[in-house]
């Protein structure tokens, strides 16, 4: 028997939008191009405190999207926390992976350090470094640690919310004292970057690894299995 | 140099962090932040009104490489009902919220309202899509709150709908950007030229849109969303969140695709909304829950202000067309508050009965006199009765429809407006049921005066004092 809406009605319709994405696709990249913006951001690189042109346009040339993105991911875990507490997490590893996860934890604390620094000049910066922090705390997780190493809620609480506050307290502070909102002064710059990054960072990996627990942490987490 | 563009966004976002860090004090803090971000989003509007364009470059790198805040007639016009919708909104949640469901709302609830006046004040194509993901996001965990099985299925399938359109719309951005090499909408205008790109580009954005407005026959997933989510979050979710993608949409259609539309897609829209009056009107009547047919009632409203595409696409430049914008505006505004003040009430009826089955609604509903006023206010407005500002809205459109010749739009909008007629009627009769007077016109300040005070907005503020909307939208909105 032939149900018109699963054999009919929606195949069709995911032809049509393959097509229309094939179509997009063909025309995106056989379009001549256009003058595009690469060339005025490579132009202003210099101006914008920091060397590496990806991380001037995310922290500086558009810096209010990536604080509105620090918004979402924000707003994705407290929607996670809004649906219940974590699961009980998985049983304490064996002293193999033990072992591995206390060598690697440290170091990708490490990288992410480096990360966060060398973003100024070379592909880096709090995304990349956020996401390590993040993965040290997936590698917590499965190595059965309750909570990720992460630490009680009133604590993660303000680390997930840290990067957003800094990044829109430094523009607030810059409209405030006269140069419009997220306009770093000359010279300033490069700090004032470093300063949003860094919260940004330490927000980015605390929200990706509370995330990955994937509801609110436990009340009262027992005494031995916290880190 | 304090700018009031960037603050109606921040503000919002300050207070969403304050609430996280300090889960004890979410209610108070909340308000505290709702105040101060409705005062600057007024404040925006005010200086709008009086000064003209407001343009803001963030950075101090001005378009095409830095992002840019605009504020121009119609953004002011949905910056302020947004605000003042959501300061109500903010007063009742007050009232609504527990302390555990608090802790969740009000992070989220101000994380929704910085991305609305995010997305109200925007000028840059790529920052529009980041306003999207964040209301989207926000709006799908809000209306989960209720945590009931229903709740969380229907706004599962909220949030997936939601990612779609704004998938479909970063994929029109992407061709943009790669035909045109600019993000500012006032440089893509400039530069934008009828062609497949164009076309394409419109098709995905548009329709990227029209889904998360829930334009028929996309509006399957409003329903049960907006129906199950605590009362505040419907308020804001049918008065707000589909009213942003609507301001988009037209956004979109007046400044961006203005050299490429033409009248078939402008009679597509229309059709579509024209049968979302229809069916949304028709499935309002036969819900036996009250949230429901709200929720159908918005589908119903959309569908009206999508009928304006193909009227506005009809009139020649001039003062008709100004005053057809001015109207299709008007109805956007008016249903916000009205709607608002409709979702309110009803979650008061529904808190003090227990349940909202129209049928069984007798009692309940008399014994709460504001809140079934507030209905009866807010049904004035959605059915468009005078003096409400629907009525002067439909009025207009009417009179530009006939004059066009198009009279089949004047067809849709009469039975659409009887349908409304009777299912708000449904209602209310059942509210006056034969039931001992009431003791007290207002049980329950908090609750029931904001609804209140939204339906008296929609039913005589809007209608009666709608003067300054023509004011205020010759602030750049009339080409």
């Amino acid at each position: 028997m032939i149900r018109p809406l699963e054999h009919i009605l929606i195949p069709v319709g995911l032809i049509a939008v393959g097509g229309l994405l094939g179509w997009s696709f063909f025309l995106a990249v056989t379009g001549e191009a256009g003058e595009r913006l690469a060339a005025v951001a490579l132009a202003h690189v210099p101006d914008s405190g920091v060397s590496n042109p990806v991380t001037s346009v995310l922290l500086n040339f558009r810096a209010y999207d990536t604080l509105l993105e620090l918004a979402v991911l924000l707003a994705a875990l407290l929607g996670i926390w809004s649906l219940g507490t974590a699961g009980s997490g998985f049983q304490p590893a064996a002293s193999v992976l033990d072992g591995m996860v206390a060598g690697f934890v440290p170091l990708l604390i490490l990288s992410a350090g480096y990360m966060l620094w060398v973003g100024a000049y070379a592909p880096g910066g709090a995304f990349q470094a956020g996401a390590l922090l993040g993965a040290a705390g997936v590698m917590l997780a499965l190595a059965g640690h309750r909570n990720a190493g992460l630490p009680s809620e009133g604590r993660l609480r303000l680390l997930v919310a840290l990067g957003v506050f800094v990044f829109a307290m430094t523009g607030l502070l810059l409209m405030v004292v006269g140069d419009g909102f997220l306009t770093y002064p000359r010279g300033l710059a490069k700090w004032l970057i470093l300063i949003i990054e860094t919260a940004a960072t330490l927000s980015i990996g605390a929200t990706l690894a509370a995330a990955y627990l994937g509801g609110r942490p436990a009340a009262h987490p027992k005494s031995g299995e916290a880190t | 140099m304090i700018d009031a563009l960037p603050l109606a966004v921040t503000l919002p976002l300050l207070g969403a962090c304050a609430v996280t860090v300090s889960p004890a004090h979410a209610r108070g803090l909340g308000l505290l932040a709702a105040v101060l971000t409705a005062a600057s989003g007024v404040g925006v509007t005010a200086a709008v009104w009086s000064d003209g364009v407001l343009r803001v470059d963030l950075g101090g790198w001005g378009a095409p490489l830095g992002i840019a805040l605009e504020a121009d007639g119609l953004s002011a016009a949905f910056l302020v009902m947004a605000n003042v919708v959501a300061l109500a909104v903010s007063v009742y949640a007050g009232g609504y919220f527990k302390s555990e469901s608090a802790r969740h709302f009000w992070p989220l609830w101000l994380l929704l309202w910085s991305a609305l006046n995010g997305l109200f004040l925007a000028t840059d194509l790529f920052n529009l899509y980041v306003t999207l993901e964040l209301l989207g996001l926000s709006a799908a965990a809000l209306g989960a709150l209720t945590g009931t099985r229903e709740a969380v299925a229907a706004n599962l399938r909220y949030l997936l709908v939601g990612l779609l359109g704004s998938m479909s719309y970063l994929l029109g951005v992407a061709l943009v950007y790669a035909a045109y090499g600019v993000l500012d909408i006032g440089l893509v205008a400039e530069a934008i030229e009828p062609g497949p790109i164009a076309w394409t580009a419109m098709t995905l954005m548009i329709g990227g849109l029209i889904l998360k407005a829930a334009l028929f026959p996309m509006h399957f997933w409003l329903p049960p969303a907006h129906a199950n989510a605590p009362a505040p979050v419907s308020a804001a979710l049918s008065a707000l969140v589909v009213k942003a993608a609507f301001y988009l949409a037209l956004r979109l259609w007046l400044d961006v695709f203005a050299p490429v539309l033409n009248e078939a897609a402008a009679n597509l829209l229309g059709i579509l909304g024209a049968a979302a009056v229809v069916w949304g009107s028709w499935r309002a009547l036969r819900a036996d829950r009250l949230k429901l047919l709200a929720a159908y009632s918005t589908v119903a409203q959309m569908g009206y202000l999508f009928i304006a595409f193909p009227l506005l696409a009809a009139t020649p430049p001039g003062l008709a067309r100004d005053n057809l914008l001015a109207a299709v505006v008007l109805l956007a505004l008016t249903h916000g508050f009205a709607k608002a003040s409709f979702f309110l009430a009803a979650g008061m009826v529904q808190k003090t009965a227990g349940h909202d089955r129209i049928d069984e609604l007798g009692g309940a509903a008399q014994a709460l006199p504001a809140a079934t006023f507030a209905i009866g206010l807010a049904g004035v407005a959605l059915i468009g009765l005078p003096p409400s500002g629907t009525f002067l809205a439909k009025w207009m459109m009417l009179e530009q429809a006939m004059i066009l010749g198009l009279w089949w739009w004047l067809f849709v909008m009469m039975v659409g407006t009887l349908l409304a007629a009777a299912y708000v009627f449904r209602v209310l009769s059942r509210a006056f049921n034969r039931e001992p007077t009431p003791y007290r016109f207002v049980n329950d300040a908090r609750t029931e005066l904001p609804a209140l005070l939204l339906g008296l907005i929609a039913t005589f503020g809007l209608g009666i004092a709608a003067q300054p909307l023509w004011a205020l939208l010759e602030q750049g909105a009339f080409g």
